[in-house]
């Protein structure tokens, strides 16, 4: 299975052979390190005694604040803090209605347990929801006083539980627990605050996910966390509009830092179908979007063709011109008649030709070539490549061979692909 | 076609002995503070390490009748599996769980002394999302694709696929593709090797292969060999012995381990190792690890290197225990 906690990345080997005096450091850490977890482990063997009460929940919430310090990977004792903090939670008034579960407004895994997230049936089966129990006869305004209350305290214990996340990420910045734990707070602000409040809080969230991405461009729990909170901000349950605009400035951004961030670009070629549905992009919005696409890459290319990102990003391209109607209506210029895709496509081949004057040695730019005229010859009509076309070919494969011969069998099937496909002999 | 791994220097060589040696020692270092801290991973663990010693021809090397007692002692009321004792029951877990019991040829004392293979399968498939498709890790945590083909796994060998929907969760991984042909976390997601690997082993479970662009994720495939042989897990990345399984593994899916240089995988793998400890690492001379050390043995015995049990690609377990379960 993928997972990867636990396991030992980028650290050196060194002698395994302790000293006595490290031994005995490790020896005492080990018994700390278990009363603790003992003190825990008793406390919770009983469900209904372990969350009876606020006094018994705090204190095996406060175990679990020492217990996750020395071991975020723990994920029984992040499960463990949920329970507790479900009880410790004053019932809001979101939850006091009776929605606190709504699924709408609820990106969990709800659907598949009742149980989810639910302070009214949370599995100790005691729960905190005598802070309900109010009687008519009290006025409105001291409602409202409670009311007011009640979103401070659960503001002040969900803006905690994020902080107290911090340290632990910046030390396992790839820990998959830690993640879950935030997101699941995060979840608990748009069930239990008033939608300006957990819309504070989610944005709050997405700087984080900037500053991540700040350290480490390419970390890949980052990007996708950037992504969920983006749809979370977007989604009604959080009063939201959409920021795709703002997101496909933010890959321009990235990318105008660094060229080769392929996450960026992988970004920008997933926003793109919706920026430009929203834009209310007309065909020749749509084409000189993807014409000023193209400049880009060839900028780019042309500093940096031994770059895999770019080239990615350029079959991306390609793809908008080879995907024809009906199943292209995703793609830049949909409506694209057949003869500018071909002018494209043939615009390309010489721009990238022009590519081997400064670089003749890079093999990404005979793949583009040799990609490029097959695409040509699909295009027109699945016609064969014509004889100064097939020389080409015979040259270009020649040339990755010898540039990579690593991928010596995938050269092989595909000369043998040229063969029987295109006609043309090795 | 018989491997050549003739251009590999002599005096790099499988440590088999110390192999055995590194995973057998693993349960005796009670007196090291990392033993404790990775409790969390204790049942992955033993199927990393059976899987290692299964591969190595040395399936007896631990204790069958230990281990079957500890897999027992992991499971809960509901029929998952925690990762250790006094550990909430989770997807990753109860998937180990499974190998294991499948590895020892022992789902009779499943139904003996645990809850039953059903139970199992019912905890499994209560993790569906059947609005989706895809499934979740346990009750709080959140969907992943590698928790759809945990599924996947564990209720294939149990012979329960049945119990879940399988057609949403191919329409969920059908969503996860991109178009270099590699397939996300989630829908939107980047491709990434793990996510490639989980995502086309659970479509050849499923029987749905077709839906594999297999010349564009060849490609993309083969591109994560870089200087030196080993494989990484996205562009402009790393090398890593663990993204060289899943990497290589995926290729042996599509019928294109031969679009990357086959020997020069295995002498990163193999110059990987601790020879004289044991173990081995994600690149050479890195701390060794019972994960990495897991996959390198894999990835050793799906290329074809001498001495080593053959490995099924989709389960990462050894091939007899493959044919015996499903009778091919
Ligand atoms: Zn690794």
């Amino acid at each position: 299975m993928a997972n990867q906690g636990g396991s030992q990345h980028g650290i050196a080997r060194t002698s395994r052979v302790r000293t006595e005096a490290q031994r005995q450091r490790d020896l005492e850490r080990i018994a700390s390190y278990r009363v603790l977890e003992d003190d825990l482990r008793a406390r919770v063997k009983n469900p209904r005694t372990a969350y009876a009460d606020r006094a018994s929940a705090q204190h095996v919430f406060d175990l679990t604040t020492r217990l996750l310090r020395l071991n975020p990977e723990y994920y029984t004792v992040w499960n463990i803090r949920r329970r507790a903090l479900l009880v410790l939670l004053p019932a809001g008034p979101k939850a006091r209605r009776g929605d606190c579960c709504d699924r709408s407004s609820c990106s969990c895994l709800g659907e598949t347990q009742p149980s989810h997230g639910c302070p009214k049936a949370g599995r100790s089966g005691t729960t905190a929801d005598d802070a309900g129990d109010h009687t008519s006869e009290e006025n409105d305004e001291e409602k409202k006083q409670d009311d007011e209350e009640t979103e401070k305290q659960t503001r002040t214990m969900l803006q905690t539980e994020l902080e107290f996340t911090i340290p632990l990420l910046i030390e396992s910045p790839k820990c998959y627990w830690i993640w879950s734990y935030r997101l699941w707070i995060l979840r608990q602000s748009i069930s239990r605050l008033p939608v300006p409040v957990a819309r504070g809080i989610w944005q709050a969230e997405l700087a984080l996910a900037s500053k991540m991405l700040t350290k480490d461009r390419r970390n890949f729990h980052a990007w996708g966390y950037r992504r969920h909170v983006v749809a979370q901000l977007e989604s009604d349950a959080l009063g939201g509009g959409s920021m795709v605009e703002a997101e496909f400035q933010y890959t321009e951004d990235k990318i105008r830092a660094d060229l080769s961030n392929f996450s960026a670009w992988h970004s920008r070629s997933k926003l793109i179908p919706r920026l430009l549905e929203e834009r209310g992009a007309d065909e020749k919005a749509r084409r000189e979007f993807f014409e000023a696409e193209l400049d880009k890459i060839h900028n780019a290319l042309n500093v940096g063709p031994e770059d895999q990102s770019l080239w990615y990003y350029h079959q991306y391209l390609m793809l908008n011109l080879t995907t024809l109607p009906p199943n292209n209506e995703h793609t830049i210029t949909p409506t694209l008649p057949i003869e500018d895709r071909i002018a494209f496509l043939r615009n390309e081949l010489a721009e990238i030709r022009d590519l081997l004057e400064d670089y003749d040695n890079v093999k990404l730019i005979y793949e583009a070539l040799i990609d490029l005229t097959l695409d040509l010859c699909r295009l027109e009509g699945k016609r064969k490549p014509d004889e100064e076309e097939k020389e080409n070919l015979r040259e270009w494969l020649g040339k990755m061979k010898e540039l990579d011969p690593m991928r010596m069998g995938r050269w092989r099937d595909f000369e043998e692909g040229l063969r029987r496909e295109w006609g043309v002999e090795a | 076609m018989s491997e050549d791994f003739s251009d590999i220097p002599e005096e790099l060589y499988l440590a088999t002995e110390a192999h055995v040696k590194y995973i057998q020692s693993l349960d005796t270092r009670k007196d090291e503070y990392d033993y404790w801290l990775t409790e969390h991973l204790r049942l992955n663990g033993l199927y990393w390490g059976l899987t290692a010693l299964h591969l190595l021809g040395h399936p007896d090397a631990l204790p069958r009748a230990d281990a079957i007692d500890f897999v027992l002692s992991c499971q809960h009321e509901n029929g998952g599996f925690g990762a250790a004792p006094g550990h909430d029951a989770h997807m990753l877990s109860t998937v180990s769980a499974v190998q294991i019991l499948a590895m020892l040829d022992a789902f009779d004392e499943l139904e003996k002394r645990g809850k039953g293979k059903e139970q199992v399968g019912k905890y499994i498939a209560s993790l569906q999302n059947r609005q989706t498709g895809t499934f979740a890790g346990d009750e709080w945590g959140e969907e992943d694709t590698r928790f759809l083909y945990g599924a996947f796994n564990a209720l294939s060998l149990l012979g329960l696929l049945h119990l879940v929907d399988v057609d949403k969760a191919v329409e969920h991984i059908a969503a996860c593709a991109n178009f270099d042909g590699g397939y996300g976390v989630s829908p939107g997601a980047e491709s990434h090797a793990g996510q490639i690997f989980t995502c086309v082993a659970a479509l050849t479970i499923a029987g749905r292969q077709d839906l594999i662009d297999k010349e564009r994720l060849g490609r993309w495939l083969s591109e994560r060999q870089i200087a030196g042989g080993g494989l990484n897990g996205r562009p402009e990345k790393k090398e890593d012995v663990c993204y060289s399984w899943w990497v290589l593994s995926s290729l042996e899916m599509i019928g294109k381990t031969h679009w990357i240089n086959k020997s020069q995988l295995a002498a990163f793998i193999l110059r990987c190792q601790d020879m004289e400890k044991g173990g081995i690492s994600d690149r050479p001379g890195n701390m060794v690890d019972v994960w990495h050390t897991v996959f390198g043995i894999a990835g050793l015995s799906l290329l074809k290197y001498p001495g080593l049990q053959p490995v099924n690609e989709v389960y990462c377990m050894p091939k007899s225990t493959i044919s015996r379960i499903f009778g091919r």
